[in-house]
């Protein structure tokens, strides 16, 4: 779709007339021609025939004597395209030539200019330069500088002075507020800096002169404060320079080198004593009655040479500098180095490598090479045939300086409309510095740095830090002459009118200054959202553009062919455009005009995109240029928050500059702080708003896009309510529920908040996922924000539900949630009975919120239980520990977690035990088994010591429990961390000597000592607890021991105790390594004692058993050997019997 | 460009006290302080005016005349369409230093034909009753040196200041209609032969 909109824009001024003009353009695009489509080849042509048409009809005016007011002031051509295709187009071409690029662009009619006032200049301007709140203008083939105020209305005349030879270029350092020229005189070229020139108000001050670095207390350290003029002296004629915008300093392009100067700001004491003379003369004149405490304040600059590049291969056009980095311009190269000061020795690197080796071509220079196209990013630009060597200067201890490439562009010259071969001239090099808002105000290296160059039909925006890359290209409809980028607007004018782009820098910036910017936190639009025009303002004749802060200061100078056009053009605009003034004739005379164009606040022009934007979202919601409007807009209040973040300090490291200015600055400076306090609220809202249009925005785009609705509701802060009325369909539309939307409301629910949603809005989520995605309506249910729910609509939503699409176990479960809320106990259990347990485990563990909510926000997060949960303790405890069980090994809950639901459940002696016991079964996570055996353990250890052992006492000391779902049996038999008991354990605690509890608890406890998982180690002092005196408390004992191998001493103490159990227990410990203790220990040990005891029959019973052992196991001469010396023979005898004729059989 | 003006440089030279900074304070502001300071290194004020029908601004540049300052005036006598030797006329030395003065200038003016240079020379105090340098001697050197024009000046009272000014831009504009009428051979020389001056920042 194409669609050609002309319309006369608007002239810029105040009040009315612009109002007017806006009224005009709703007319035409209320009737149907809000998007203007245009290919800008198409739009050259058309803005040329345009132009002729206006120049007839001017004449015919003339000649007719109509009244001028009736003429067009020309036509603005807008152009978009579709972005799909423009990307497309962008893909294929963008390393190819800038012609070949697609050459579309976005064009918004917006007014970033405001308003326009015209400097009462004298004398025709030459140059103009701004900065430090001033606009610097050079007479034209002058020697004269004048100052004007930007900042005040009027542009009043701060002070002139005179140049020391005719200016060839000029530039203001905000850094140290000094200006810097390339001058000529005599034919000779000096480069000069001049200081202080504040104090130059009558232009009838003395100036001192000095070359670089003789600092002398001059006039202006004994009187009051003098401009000073610094001669700097260089080997090589001065083509190019430019002022690091962060520290001050100073480079200079000659001819084949860039000499960087550092500043230096020396105080006072330094000062004495670098002074070479003595101190008498100034002395005397102090005592005369000057005073040197005015002095104090007084800025002396100088500026030390620190390092000398060589370029041989290169002839530079303009350089720049920014904070380390340092870029050249040829005719149709640039070239982006980094400069940076390193402590070590420079070692002989590849810089002198690229210098030695010489281009194989060079010798073939009478063949006419073409050079070829080329961009080269970071690394790979070292690649370009451009040799670069530095020269040490300046004093021998500093640091020394490393180079390394950043960037390399070449174009070829090329022809393209309107503009020859040998007018393909790069210019407008600038590097462009960001800071974020994280940085602290003393930081002096800023977050980003961009560069920017352009040729007559395009301009190239690259960002250089963190990866070199290729920002924007802007595509001009026509020649540009010069190009200034700013944070959020590039302004470039042609020939005949002043227009403005927007930038990306700020999208830079957003990411370095907040890491969170791309997830589903928080978002911003992407660095590579292509750039539109907002607006083309005519001028006739512009020649050159500087910009200070929001002030567009444009030179324009009629041709001196057509001086009648000129004169009456002048006339025209003063009439329309300008504040009136008393010298309005004497402007009109003359053919040149100096005007300082402002542009609105980002906050204005943002209303107005806003603005525009309603025009889009109520033709057509969800194209695309709505959400590229928005996202401008978008960029303008993140660029904007940047600035303000910045404009602290920026006023404090103004004021520095510019020392000595009157007292009432410091008040309002407190001024501007309260200002800036509301204006910060004021842009935190308008970004509050953004957020939520393009929250709208993206909830109804399409698949790929729609993730991106959560994070700009987010950063909206609107409520849930809020966004879900924000989409409610109007009812006559067929419109339904954007994707985003649905993504924005599942994420919204899925995260564990505390904002409950009220029963309203509740149900209306549950209808908007019934009626567009009733797959999720289960899970969104479950959402804890959900909790005032209708119970019965609910169920009828659930009820159609499984009508339509059959039974499933998380929807049974829910419906069953809704049926305990209304306490229709009956209902709800016939609900559960309708699936096996199982099934039900499964489908806790498809929806765990089904059981628990607060475990979606990380292992720490506090979960809790919810009413299901209560229920299925009481009714089917089994159940939920199954459940429980479940998620935990599904890493749907932490051990602790569950832990903390039982515990809120008020069961943690009961089935918290259990759901250990369950989950030491299943899990095979050897920490987490570990673990439980301990907690059992204890549990056990617990249990054991709080409940009463007798078994015919009657009830427990504790309050009555649940029988655990697993008895010691049932454990013994399932778990393989549950051994069976020792026989010799019966022996020594029989069953049902004790409660039943107790005996459940002693069983599970031996049961695991005697299991393999179990470490001895970390359960002994545990069990220090408990005395030996009960039997089963010497069992426990007894059995760590046995575990630790402490045979001889276990032997020994149960023969003291429980000797019927001997036999058994050495039947199943002695064996193997350990048999020989049979013979060793136990049969000394049972000699001994029967001996002593006489008539034992259990005693004497277990040697019996023992011998026989002994017998089997020893050979005759050994078995004679172990015979006491004053045992019976008889009694051993048949015993070695047995032993010989095993012995004799083997 | 028909109504650009010319920047003429026009630099006062002679020693410490013989008045060149009132010269020059009397010339553009038309005042007079008997107690100025000693001027350290360079300054410069500048004066539009219009002579015989041409629009100029004269740059007038004052110099320390002490000794010890030469380091800080020297590397600024470049560029310089005039050169105002001034001497006090109740200080025989600071007019037997003429010649010194003009030697200086010369050399690191970098003058290319001394001989057709513009020199004016000042008799600067000749309100003070003692005089040491007769006009007749002043003459004399004068016309021996070169014929340079010779106005005897006083700051104080203002005598044959603007006079004196007038006349240096007169020989400047007399020299430049001399060199339009010679064809431009003499382009931009990039490379200058190295200085002292140059040298003195190191």
């Amino acid at each position: 779709m194409l669609l050609l909109l002309l319309t006369a824009p608007q002239p810029i001024g105040t009040g009315d007339a612009a109002r007017a003009g806006a009224a005009a353009n709703e007319s035409t695009e209320e009737a149907g021609l809000s998007v203007v489509v245009l290919d800008f080849l198409c739009c050259s042509v058309k803005s040329m025939k345009c132009r002729e048409k206006e120049e007839e009809e001017k004449k015919r005016s003339r000649e007719g004597g109509k009244t001028e007011e009736e003429e067009l002031d020309g036509f603005l051509c807008l152009v978009t395209s579709p972005i799909e295709e423009e990307e497309e187009e962008e893909e294929a071409t963008s390393m190819s030539s800038p012609r070949s690029r697609a050459n579309m662009v976005h064009v918004y009619n917006c007014h970033p200019y405001a308003s326009q006032q015209i400097v009462q200049v004298e004398q025709e301007p030459g140059l103009v330069c701004c900065g430090g709140g001033a606009l610097f203008v050079v007479a034209c083939g002058g020697c004269k500088v004048e100052a004007y105020s930007v900042e005040q209305e009027g542009c009043p005349l701060i002070c002139r002075f005179s140049t020391m030879g005719t200016v060839r270029s000029i530039q203001h350092s905000k850094t140290g507020d000094y200006l810097v020229t390339i001058e000529e005189k005599n034919s000779a070229t000096y480069l000069r800096a001049y200081t202080n020139w504040r104090y130059q108000a009558e232009g009838k001050a003395r100036v001192g002169v000095r070359l670089l670095g003789h600092l002398l207390r001059g006039a202006s350290v004994r009187g009051g404060v003098q401009m000073e003029i610094i001669e700097i002296p260089l080997s090589e004629r001065p083509v190019a320079v430019a002022c690091c915008s962060v520290t001050g300093d100073l480079l200079v392009g000659c001819e084949k080198t860039l000499v960087l100067f550092t500043l230096r700001r020396p105080n006072q004491q330094n000062l004495q004593s670098q002074s070479p003379w003595p101190n008498t003369q100034q002395s005397s004149s102090q005592s005369q009655g000057q005073t040197s405490s005015s002095n104090q304040n007084v800025s002396i600059l100088d500026f030390e040479r620190s390092v000398i590049v060589h370029l041989p291969k290169m002839s530079f056009k303009q350089v720049a500098l920014c904070g380390g980095y340092v870029a050249v311009q040829a005719e149709l190269e640039v070239l982006v180095l980094k400069l940076e000061a390193s402590s070590e020795p420079q070692t002989p690197d590849d810089s002198s490598d690229t210098n030695t080796c010489d281009d194989p071509l060079e010798d073939q220079s009478d063949l006419l090479l073409i050079p070829r196209q080329q961009e080269l990013l970071g690394d790979r630009a070292k690649d370009c045939d451009i040799p670069v060597s530095i020269e040490k200067t300046g004093l021998e201890d500093k640091g020394q300086y490393t180079l390394s490439y950043v960037l390399f562009r070449r174009f070829t010259p090329e022809f393209f409309q309107g503009c020859s071969v040998e007018e393909t001239q790069l210019h407008s090099l600038q590097l462009y510095p960001l800071y974020t808002r994280s940085q602290s105000a003393s930081t002096e290296e800023p977050a980003c740095v961009f560069c920017f160059f352009s040729l007559p039909n395009a301009g190239y925006l690259y960002s250089l830090k963190g990866g070199v890359e290729l920002l924007s290209a802007y595509q001009y409809p026509e020649k540009v002459l010069e190009a200034v980028l700013t944070d959020t607007l590039l302004h470039v004018i042609t020939k005949n009118a002043l227009q403005c782009f927007t930038v990306r820098c700020a999208a830079v910036a957003a990411r370095i200054d907040d890491p969170y910017i791309d997830t589903t936190m928080k978002a911003c639009p992407p660095c590579s959202l292509e750039v539109c025009a907002l607006r083309m303002q005519l001028f006739i004749g512009l020649r050159s553009v500087c910009v200070y802060g929001r002030h567009v200061i444009l030179l324009s100078a009629a041709d001196m062919e057509t001086p009648d056009e000129s004169e009456r053009s002048t006339q025209r605009r003063s009439r329309k455009w300008t504040i009136s003034s008393p010298k309005e004739t004497s402007a009109a005379a003359h053919g040149w005009n100096l005007y300082v164009v402002d542009t609105v606040s980002p906050l204005v022009l943002y209303r107005e995109m806003v603005e525009y934007s309603r025009h889009y979202s109520e033709t057509n919601p969800q194209a695309q240029s709505l959400r590229h409007l928005l996202s401008e807009a978008h960029l303008l209040l993140c660029a904007s928050s940047l600035q303000q973040s910045r404009e602290g300090d920026h006023t404090v490291s103004l004021q520095k500059d510019t020392e000595g200015q009157t007292e009432g600055q410091t008040e309002g400076q407190t001024e501007t702080q309260t200002e800036t306090q509301s204006d910060r609220q004021e842009l935190q809202e308008a970004l509050r708003q953004n957020c939520a249009q393009l929250g709208d925005c993206y909830s109804r785009a399409s698949q790929k896009d729609c993730h991106q609705a959560l994070p700009y509701y987010r950063m909206s802060g609107l409520s849930v309510t809020e966004v879900i009325v924000r989409n409610r369909p109007l009812p006559s539309s067929l419109h339904s529920y954007g994707l985003g939307f649905l993504f924005y409301l599942k994420h919204f629910l899925l995260e564990e908040t505390e904002q409950s949603l009220s029963q309203e809005t509740a149900d209306e989520v549950v209808d908007i996922f019934s009626q567009s995605d009733p797959s999720e309506i289960i899970s969104v249910c479950a959402s804890p924000s959900m909790t005032n729910i209708s119970p019965a609509r609910t169920l009828r939503v659930f009820q159609h539900l499984e009508a339509t699409a059959g039974v499933s176990v998380p929807l049974t479960i829910t419906m069953a949630t809704m049926m305990l809320r209304l306490d229709d106990l009956p209902q709800f259990t016939q609900l559960m009975d309708r699936h096996p347990e199982m099934l039900l485990v499964y489908g806790f563990i498809d929806e765990p919120r089904l059981l628990l909510h607060g475990g979606g926000g990380g292992p720490h997060t506090l979960v809790r239980p919810i009413s299901l949960t209560r229920q299925l303790a009481q009714s089917q405890p089994g159940l939920l520990v199954a459940g429980m069980v479940a998620l935990h090994e599904n890493n749907k809950a932490q051990l602790e977690q569950a832990d903390h639901i039982f515990k809120e459940l008020g069961c943690e002696n009961c089935l918290l035990v259990d759901f250990w016991e369950a989950t030491l079964m299943a899990s095979s996570q050897e920490a987490v088994i570990q673990e439980l055996l301990f907690r059992l353990a204890s549990v056990y250890i617990e249990r054991l010591t709080h409940t009463n052992s007798d078994a015919h006492s009657g009830l427990p000391r504790t309050r009555p429990q649940r029988r655990p779902l697993k008895s010691a049996d049932d454990l013994i038999n399932s778990s393989s961390h549950y051994g069976s008991l020792y026989p010799w354990l019966t022996v020594l605690c029989p069953a049902h000597t004790t409660s039943f509890q107790h005996q459940e608890a002693l069983h599970k406890l031996q049961s695991l000592l005697c299991g393999p998982s179990m470490s001895i180690g970390s359960v002994l002092p545990l069990l220090e607890r408990l005395s030996e005196d009960t039997l089963w408390g010497f069992s426990l004992h007894l059995l760590c021991a046995t575990r630790r191998g402490q045979f001889d001493s276990s032997i020994e103490k149960l023969l003291d105790r429980c000797p019927q159990a001997i036999i058994a227990f050495a039947n199943h410990h002695l064996q193997d390594r350990h048999m020989a203790l049979w013979w060793k220990k136990l049969l000394p040990e049972l000699c001994n004692r029967t001996r002593a005891a006489g008539d034992n029959s259990i005693l004497l019973a277990a040697l019996k058993e023992t011998l026989v052992v002994v017998a089997t196991e020893t050979s005759p001469a050994q078995f004679l050997e172990l015979v006491p010396d004053d045992g019976t023979a008889s009694y051993f005898l048949p015993h070695l019997m047995t032993c010989s004729q095993r012995h004799l059989l083997a | 460009m028909t109504t650009k003006t010319s920047l003429l440089k026009v630099i006062l030279l002679g020693d410490g006290g013989v008045g060149k900074s009132s010269l020059m304070n009397r010339y553009v502001t038309n005042k007079f302080d008997a107690h100025l300071f000693h001027t350290i290194g360079v300054e410069f004020l500048n004066r539009d005016l219009e002579v015989d029908g041409h629009q100029v601004t004269l740059q007038i540049w004052d110099t320390a005349g002490q000794e010890r300052f030469r380091s800080l005036r020297t590397p600024f006598y470049r560029g310089s369409d005039c050169c105002l030797l001034t001497f006090s006329v109740d200080d025989n030395q600071s007019f037997l230093n003429l010649g010194n003065w003009k030697k200086e200038f010369i050399y690191y003016a970098d003058v290319k034909e001394p001989e057709k240079f513009p020199f004016v020379i000042l008799g600067n105090k000749v309100d003070v009753t003692e005089r040491q340098v007769s006009t007749e001697e002043a003459q004399r050197w004068c016309q021996e040196n070169g014929n340079y024009p010779y106005y005897e000046t006083s700051a104080k009272d203002a005598t044959n200041v603007a006079v004196a000014f007038e006349e240096a831009v007169r020989r400047v504009l007399a020299m430049e209609e001399r060199t339009d009428h010679l064809i431009p051979t003499d382009t931009v020389k990039l490379h200058r032969k190295p200085r002292s001056a140059a040298s003195c920042c190191s």
